[in-house]
């Protein structure tokens, strides 16, 4: 069996690569270092925050001084600390009077500081500064001047932190018990439970949404490059005449199949060692791993993702692999692909919509279009049940236009890979598939 | 040897792309053990025609016989095929190569290493079997490159522009190693445009110009039927006055060189005599017509 021979050498040049090796167990440790780097650089990286505070209602300074003392222990991650204004000044006070009456027409682009505010902020011996204009108690506006003022952490820990000292002066004034109020505002926990035949189980909303996106992520990112690699290998081939050889040993049909097929074999490869090594984690400590992970990643949705990840893979490789032979170079390929690939992720779109009703009429038919079945029938799978006759229909459609896909591209590839010279065109391409 | 005593015949072959008409009613045969060099210009249709001998593409009209048989699955293990354009896997080591495209003719590894050990040894290239294809010189990739299309023993070699873009001494190689094939028995087919080379090695000459056959036979007979043999002057002068001599048919004047070609070769002393005085003569010398020369006058005559 040649085709035997085509799917070897393509799978072994492929997991043999240093850089297959790197990438298998580089994607994990990757993953696992976006998810815990950020919380250490957090943790260890932040400096303390000096941000100073001119308060003229004379409400909001000495409490936030005494309410921040322990800003640290309040938020885990925060260091900020607030200390008075050396000389309040009466001409900082006017401009702010003046600015918030211009606030009444128009809110105005810029804010002015007197000049030795300022310049502390710019040579940086404060990290912000604080106004409170006198009649913070009606407006609840106050301003937050400084370099960086992307620091969501911060701006929330100053605004939470002013508005609860405004609320126990207000009840304090109508002379209202705290703890009353607290508890009469305390907050709802919602706990999500899917219901599932099998019963219904624990899951977080924001976790299923999340993995379903960490899934299809995969599943696109690994049919992407595995696809393109086959674009590379055929136009590498068809540039150095060795495609000749080799269709003159066996035929277009072997190679171009064998081509799919090994290559795929290798990415089924990459996904499998990354199985285990999750399964390995998963296993090894299972106390750590929420339930609602476990409740998401059942063996049904395991199996259905190696299911649309086999069908995505050879749909949109085909496709590739048509593009390989019909250019001369990985410029013009790159013309070509760029639809593809937008195919592929016009579903990560419709994912959003998915996630809010998996079962609308749009999401239902758009799951049936088979280019778009793996990746929207994959993510309808893993947040809700979908009738299992759509499931089944939506898998049946895909495989028809799958082969039939590998049947058309097979004539195309037969003819694309002897053309050189010019670039085709896509009528030429579809011509291409009804020669003799 | 064989039981078949054409490697190859061709009958009516007809191939249009699109409105073109790339190969047009070409037919001719290769005897079995011999060299064939199919020649013109580029664009002519040699490819094409290897193409279909080769089963790549199909022909619209006509037959093709190859090693006595209609074109099977079967077939393409008793033929070697080698394209323009040369390459091969970089990455991968020599016995690597050899082991996928001997068994991409399907043979066995035992008689892969057997047959490749001696066939690198042949070639000098014994003790590179572990080396990787771009550790290799140009040299040596193109030997290597013959071994992979020779290691399953065809029957029939098929040789697409063997010697374009090639430097002398690779063409020299390359010129070796196909005569050297032929002394293992191997039909061969070429194709090529460069015709001072094919000159050297071929015992038959077909010719095409746009897709048309234009001249076909032995080297001798060709050489015979369609050249007249023409006279090659080294002088120095103003050499102007030989192309209005009556008994000259035509002047290829290089500056210091030229080829006159007279109206018969008996007039070759009358030349000698009326050029003598009037320049200054380093060589006279009597020439073979190359296929060159005979292809340019049949193309010319076509028009």
């Amino acid at each position: 069996m040649k085709i035997w021979t085509i799917i070897k050498k393509e799978y072994r040049d492929i997991v043999k690569k240093k850089s297959f090796l790197i990438a298998t167990i580089l994607t994990p440790a990757m993953m696992a270092a976006f998810i815990f780097i950020p919380a250490l650089i957090a943790k260890v990286g932040r400096e303390e925050k000096i941000i100073e505070i001119a308060d003229y209602s004379g409400v909001i300074r000495q409490p936030l001084l005494e309410k921040s003392r322990n800003s640290e222990e309040a938020t885990g991650l925060l260091k900020l600390k607030f200390q008075s204004i050396k000389e309040k000044s009466q001409k900082q006070e006017d401009l702010i009077k003046v600015y918030e009456q211009r606030i009444a027409d128009k809110e105005p682009a810029s804010l002015e500081l007197v000049p030795e505010y300022s310049k502390r902020i710019l040579d940086e011996t404060i990290a912000g500064l604080i106004l409170v204009p006198g009649n913070v108690k009606e407006t609840r506006r106050i301003y937050f001047c400084a370099l960086n003022v992307s620091d969501l952490m911060t701006n929330k820990y100053i605004t939470s932190t002013v508005r609860k000292i405004l609320s126990e002066k207000i009840l304090t004034e109508q002379n209202i018990e705290l703890k009353i109020v607290e508890e009469a505002i305390r907050d709802i926990k919602l706990n999500t439970f899917k219901v599932k035949k099998e019963g219904t189980t624990k899951a977080g909303s924001k976790l299923e949404y999340t993995m379903s996106f960490i899934m299809l992520a995969i599943l696109l990112s690994i049919i992407m490059i595995y696809g393109q690699l086959i674009m590379r290998v055929v136009i590498e081939e068809k540039n150095n005449r060795i495609i000749e050889v080799l269709i003159s040993s066996t035929n277009a049909q072997s190679l171009f199949y064998g081509k799919i097929i090994g290559i795929g074999l290798a990415g089924l490869t990459q996904v499998g060692v990354w199985a285990l090594l999750a399964a390995a984690v998963l296993s090894r400590s299972p106390l750590g791993i929420d339930a609602g992970i476990l409740n998401f990643l059942t063996p049904e949705l395991a199996i259905y993702f190696v299911i649309f990840f086999i069908i995505g893979y050879f749909m949109y490789s085909i496709l590739f692999a048509i593009v390989g032979a019909a250019v001369n170079s990985d410029y013009e390929a790159q013309q070509f692909s760029a639809p593809i690939s937008y195919l592929l992720f016009i579903p990560f779109v419709i994912g959003v919509v998915v996630t809010q009703s998996a079962n609308t009429p749009l999401v239902i038919i758009t799951s049936m279009f088979p280019l778009f079945t793996p990746t929207l029938m994959f993510m309808r799978i893993s947040i809700t049940v979908p009738p299992f006759f759509q499931v089944a229909l939506s898998i049946i459609l895909s495989i028809l236009f799958t082969m039939f896909l590998a049947w058309v591209g097979a004539k195309i590839f037969r003819v694309g890979i002897l053309m050189y010279g010019k670039r085709p065109t896509v009528n030429q391409i579809i011509k291409w598939a009804r020669y003799k | 040897m064989s039981d078949y005593d054409y490697a190859l015949e061709l009958e009516e072959l007809v191939k249009d792309f699109d409105s073109k008409r790339a190969v047009d009613h070409i037919s001719f045969k290769l005897k079995t053990e011999e060299i064939l060099g199919l020649l013109g210009p580029n664009g002519a249709g040699k490819t094409t025609t290897l193409r279909m001998i080769l089963n790549i593409i199909v022909p619209d009209s006509g037959t093709i016989k190859i090693l006595g048989e209609h074109f099977s699955e079967k077939t393409k293990d008793r033929i070697g095929f080698l394209p323009e354009e040369r390459g091969l896997y970089r990455k991968l080591k020599v016995s690597e190569t050899l082991a996928f495209f001997g068994e991409l003719k399907g043979m066995k590894t035992a008689a892969i290493k057997a047959k490749g050990t001696e066939l690198l040894k042949r070639f000098d290239l014994h003790g590179y079997m572990d080396k990787k294809v771009e550790e290799l010189s140009k040299g040596m990739a193109q030997k290597l490159q013959f071994i992979t299309t020779i290691i399953h023993s065809p029957e029939l070699l098929i040789l697409d522009e063997p010697f374009a873009g090639l430097d002398p001494v690779n063409i020299e190689l390359v010129k070796d190693i196909i005569l050297e094939m032929k002394r293992q028995g191997i039909t061969i087919i070429f194709s090529t445009h460069l015709m001072e080379y094919a000159e050297k090695i071929v015992d038959s000459v077909v010719m095409i110009n746009k897709g048309k056959k234009v001249i076909d036979g032995s080297l001798a007979s060709v050489k015979r039927e369609y050249g007249t043999k023409f006279i090659k002057v080294k002088y120095e002068g103003d050499a102007g006055f030989v192309s209005s001599l009556d008994y000259v048919k035509g002047v290829r004047d290089y500056g210091n060189e030229m080829e006159i070609e007279p109206t018969e070769i008996k007039f070759k002393d009358t030349l000698l005599r009326d050029l003598t005085g009037k320049i200054s003569i380093s060589s006279f010398q009597v020439t073979e017509p190359s296929l060159n020369h005979i292809f340019i006058r049949q193309v010319r005559g076509q028009k």
